[in-house]
């Protein structure tokens, strides 16, 4: 663009490096003001943030509608809540500070209530384990959890309280994952791969409550063959429960168990 | 445990010790036991193949019989006639086998189970035995209740009471054990007796029991 004006003579270089050099300090300056500014905002906003936490600290504890409000908002401005608990174990890039945001805004203890929650998230998936072959809907965990074990143990939560816990042990390599199944979302507390009938069929189930072998055939267009063996498999990862005495057996999902009526 | 199953246990009986008992819900009815959930679960009646899901079922399965026992102040269970409505769904034509009966008291018979029944031998040695004790309170339970009751509630240490009395007497009315079998009513004696705090005297309905 310039090349074309620019003088044949020995002062053209200089004329050049000369208007590179504004160029760049102009950028620099800009580029401090821009950092200063949002180092001046971010400020304001941590000391707005610590304010409000340390006012309703408790009411992020106790009432899940605020806490969950209050992790929308803090999502929507792009923090995450629990980001930073991780790199603590992992010896931490920002040295001694460690810890997330929550911890360092709120004294730890909205990032404890997490702890406590993954704590019992997991042993509900440990109880019923036996029952359910470690496939839990997230809606049955949280009403175990709330009802809690003695007095007063319940904690109120919501569903996206119980994800959030359970993101919370993903450094723990614990083998809990969050599966997709119909229309609600699992946790899944085995090291267990389904397979695509598995999943069409718990899907089933889920919805209807049981399926047999007909129905499978019928609806799916399955070889009998086939559905047997996917039912055989679920029954052997206790996934589901049978029952003989219908006139074709029927394998049920195990949340009916706990469900009254 | 299954919380409903504490919650209802808890509404229904009242604490061991106290002598404010089930006497009033004596002649309850069947319909106003109110059955758990899993009753209303037809896989519930199929014994599970799978061993893991059968342990977790057992489970279940212990607890309502216990929980019902105790309702119903059962003491003894026999499978000629077991308790109506017990063993069937009270909402599905579904009910536990005979077969599979069986093998659920032979669960609760053992230790690491609970021990919640015990088998009272058959007569002869051939012959499967066909009744059982529930012991909805353990037998060390019912000895604490027992002397609890007899020395700190009625200050009758000292005084030999028949086991007639302790059965059937106008004060045990509102004792728990009140109308308990009087064999089972001995074997918990025998427990006193092995602690040293009860000696028996004579024989059958006229022994006389001693306390100290």
């Amino acid at each position: 663009m310039a090349s074309n004006r620019r003088g044949v003579g020995l002062s053209a270089f200089k004329t050049a490096s000369i208007s590179a050099d504004q160029y760049a300090r102009h950028g620099a300056q800009l580029r401090s003001n821009h950092a200063d500014a949002l180092a001046n905002q971010l400020s304001v906003f941590q000391a707005a943030l610590h304010n409000f936490s340390i006012t309703h600290a408790k009411d992020i504890r106790s009432n899940p509608t605020f806490r969950a409000e209050f992790a929308r908002m803090c999502n929507a401005i792009g923090v995450d809540p629990l980001a930073g608990s991780n790199t603590r174990s992992g010896g931490g890039k920002d040295g001694s500070k460690g810890g997330s945001v929550w911890a360092k805004m709120l004294g730890s203890s909205v990032n404890d209530f997490y702890f406590e929650l993954a704590v019992r998230v997991v042993e509900v998936c440990r109880e019923t384990r036996a029952e359910n072959g470690g496939m839990i809907a997230i809606g049955e965990v949280r009403k175990r959890v709330e009802k809690g074990r003695g007095v007063g143990g319940g904690m109120q939560v919501t569903d996206d309280d119980i994800e959030q816990a359970l993101k919370s042990l993903k450094p723990l390599s614990g083998g809990f994952d969050i599966v997709p199944l119909g229309f609600s979302k699992f946790i899944r507390s085995v090291p267990k791969e389904l397979n695509p009938d598995q999943s069409i069929v718990l899907e089933v189930i889920q919805v209807l409550g049981y399926v047999t072998v007909s129905m499978l055939q019928a609806n799916l267009g399955w070889e009998r063959v086939r559905a047997e063996a996917v039912m055989s498999d679920l029954v052997t990862d206790s996934l589901v429960w049978i029952d003989t005495q219908a006139e074709e057996i029927e394998y049920w999902s195990p949340a009916g168990l706990h469900q009254a009526g | 445990m299954d919380a409903a199953l504490i919650a209802r246990q808890g509404a229904v009986s009242p604490v061991p010790s106290s002598t404010f008992s089930t006497a009033t819900t004596l002649k309850a009815s069947t319909s106003s036991f109110s059955f758990p959930s899993p009753t209303s679960y037809p896989p519930f009646y199929t014994l599970q193949p799978n061993l893991t899901t059968r342990a977790k079922q057992l489970t279940y399965w212990s607890q309502l019989v216990v929980s019902y026992a105790q309702y119903h102040r059962l003491f003894k269970l026999s499978l000629s006639t077991p308790p109506p409505g017990l063993f069937n769904s009270p909402t599905l034509p579904r009910s536990l086998s005979p077969s599979d009966i069986r093998l659920l008291l032979d669960w609760m018979s053992e230790p690491a189970n609970g021990s919640k029944i015990e088998w009272i031998p058959a007569a002869s040695r051939i012959t499967n035995s066909e009744t059982c004790w529930v012991y909805w309170k353990s037998l060390g339970e019912w000895a604490d209740e027992l002397y609890a009751w007899v020395v700190e509630e009625t200050g009758q240490k000292g005084a030999v009471l028949t086991v007639y009395e302790l059965r059937e007497g106008e004060q045990t009315k509102r004792c728990a054990w009140y109308g308990m079998d009087e064999d089972l009513l001995k074997k918990v004696l025998q427990v006193l007796v092995k602690r040293g705090k009860v000696q028996i005297f004579g024989q059958d309905e006229e022994a006389g029991v001693k306390f100290f």
